[in-house]
């Protein structure tokens, strides 16, 4: 378990952490959402004792990381995964950092395993592509089997499958039991991962909830829908307590005057998928927009009025 | 690639609390990583050419010249300073960048991020990586040092003078070199948890090793009569690796005490950098 109680951390004149109290429980994926800028970074490496708070506390597992009797069975991390030394091996660069802990040298050929590098286990991690480090420096969090799991946009870079991989990891990481606690700027990432959400915006705290809960709470979020009966669908859509605008992009590869894109607010995608069916309205497309996690952000704190007194952060942004 | 992970069945770790607890993980650890990256093997190897390398050029260069060295270039000779007082000062200017080098090679790539997260107690980490330092330059320095010594004495062979070890103050001179290499390497380590960043500290040590010491030269002789031993420059090694003549350079310390002085510099670079490095965000 994490927990941050009042974490403040100033760099000169800048707040970059302010204020920030939290509980990243076990079990779970803790998404840790906000735009670049917000502190999240900075609140990792609170977390894991690199930065002293300015003020404020923040425990791992009841005490702060510096005082670990056993940090890698504490906590791993990923926070940047070109941070390694490129003329070492990988199989030397864990084995360098799990001697530290006394962790024996067959754990670093497992975990070489685990991430799929055993073929490279003995090249220069120099000569790595994004993926493959970023599966290193998995690689190495996963060493000590620890308890909390850090990583900091971890998909940023990653092809495809990589991503799947990783969501796929991360999720039975918190099936286990364990912490999981995961940074991103993209909304449209953590809903894939996530089920609870911690965002920040401006180094403070702005929601602490189910991801459920969160996407509720996010206006702005829309389900498109292309139909060639668009009254039809509108009248039932608003019967059902949605609202309905003309969509905004037309799609081009469907040049059918006949067919019009809408959106809907107010319902989830199989709703509205339910409602067409029910009324027998052709559905040509239906999605959930993707909405940017500024947008949600924008939208979640305008609709905050303690928060709008206290932070007018559209005058600097 | 496709392997995923993690099923119900994925293995854990033997237990491993407890284990790291000490010094001796953390010692392990650093071995490795100076072992595991090819500018070790350089600056060692470098090291010990270059020690080498002097010892030959100049002791067998001297031996050539014996027979036309005058009466008073022969009593001033001392044939075990011209056998390893290159492993002093340029084995310095070459160990330098290995003591720097372990720490701000961390720096540079972000290593030190991940080194404070799996060790944050920083004290140990700074610990061991001084002790690893200390010990491998040491064994590398020792073994150069008495290298240079056989090697110079076997090449003045010819001139009748050459030393050997049970003579006065020629053991202590071969040690003390090795030590003094030691010593700046430490002096760089020092220096690179102040600086962070390899270039910092080499300016800083070539500043203090030897602009320093230069711009004092320009000082009234008077005054740097009075200055000249409590520097950290060549005089030191000129101190130390001496075993012959007396009292050669009036000015200076005995070699054991121009040895301290260096000694001291070290010392309190070593813990300006230890207080960094433990406050510092890193």
């Amino acid at each position: 378990m994490i927990e941050a109680r009042g974490l403040t951390k100033r760099y000169g004149s800048a707040l970059a952490v302010d204020d920030l109290s939290f509980t990243v429980r076990p079990g779970l994926v803790t998404g840790f959402l906000g735009p670049n800028g917000a502190g999240k970074t900075t609140s990792m490496r609170l977390i894991l004792g690199l930065d002293a708070p300015t003020a404020g506390t923040v425990t791992i597992g009841g005490r702060p990381h510096r005082h670990a009797a056993s940090p890698m069975h504490e906590v791993g991390a990923l926070l940047d995964a070109r941070a390694v030394h490129g003329g070492r091996s990988a199989r030397n660069h864990l084995l360098c950092l799990a001697q530290t802990n006394g962790i024996p040298r067959r754990r670093v050929d497992e975990v070489l395993g685990i991430v799929g590098l055993s073929d490279v286990a003995k090249k220069r991690s120099k000569g790595f592509s994004l993926g493959m480090s970023q599966r290193l420096g998995i690689a190495a969090a996963l060493l000590g089997d620890p308890q909390v799991l850090m990583f900091d946009e971890p998909v940023n870079g990653l092809d495809p499958e990589g991503i799947v991989w990783i969501r796929t990891l991360m999720r039975s990481l918190a099936a286990e039991g364990r912490v999981v606690f995961v940074s991103s700027h993209l909304m449209s990432e953590m809903e894939h991962t996530a089920d609870h959400l911690i965002v920040i915006g401006r180094g403070r705290l702005i929601a602490d909830c189910g991801m459920a809960e969160f996407i509720a709470r996010s206006p702005g979020r829309a389900v498109l829908v292309r139909t060639p009966e668009p009254d039809a669908l509108a009248q039932a859509v608003a019967a059902a307590g949605g609202t309905v605008s003309p969509g905004s992009d037309r799609d081009l590869r469907v040049p059918d005057l006949e067919v019009s894109n809408l959106e809907v607010r107010g319902l989830t995608e199989d709703q509205v998928g339910d409602i067409a069916f029910a009324g027998g309205i052709p559905v040509h497309h239906l999605s959930a927009a993707g909405i940017s996690l500024e947008q949600a952000f924008m939208e979640l704190t305008a609709a905050s009025v303690d928060y709008r007194a206290a932070q007018p952060f559209s005058q600097e942004a | 690639m496709a392997a995923v992970t993690a099923g119900p069945d994925r293995p854990r770790a033997a237990p491993v609390l407890g284990v790291g607890a000490g010094l001796a993980g953390p010692v392990r650890s650093e071995f490795t990583k100076l072992g595991s990256v090819r500018s070790t093997y350089w600056t060692l190897i470098l090291l010990v050419l270059a020690g080498l390398a002097w010892a030959v050029a100049n002791c067998a260069g001297e031996a050539a010249h014996w027979a036309t060295t005058p009466p008073a270039g022969r009593v001033g000779f001392d044939p075990t300073q011209a056998s390893i007082v290159g492993l002093a000062l340029l084995g310095q200017l070459v160990i330098v960048v290995l003591g720097a080098l372990t720490l701000t090679s961390e720096y540079s790539t972000g290593m030190i991020r991940t080194s404070l997260t799996v060790m944050p107690r920083r004290g140990v980490l700074y610990a061991a990586k001084a002790a690893v330092l200390v010990a491998v330059i040491g064994v590398v320095a020792a073994i150069t040092s008495f290298a240079a010594f056989f090697t110079g004495q076997y090449l003045l062979r010819s001139t009748h003078v050459a030393a050997t070890l049970s003579q006065p103050g020629v053991l202590r001179a071969v040690v003390a070199t090795a030590l003094y290499v030691v010593l700046s390497g430490l002096f760089a380590f020092g220096l690179g948890a102040i600086a962070r960043s390899t270039a910092g500290a080499m300016a800083m040590a070539y500043g203090l090793l030897f602009l320093i010491p230069q711009l004092a030269k320009a000082l009234p002789s008077a005054w740097y009569a009075d200055v000249q031993r409590w520097l950290p420059s060549g005089d030191v090694v000129n101190a130390i690796t001496r075993t012959q003549g007396g009292n050669a350079y009036p000015d200076l310390f005995s070699a054991w005490g121009e040895f301290a002085v260096f000694g001291a510099y070290t010392a309190v670079l070593l813990i300006i950098g230890a207080l960094l490095f433990g406050r510092r965000d890193a």
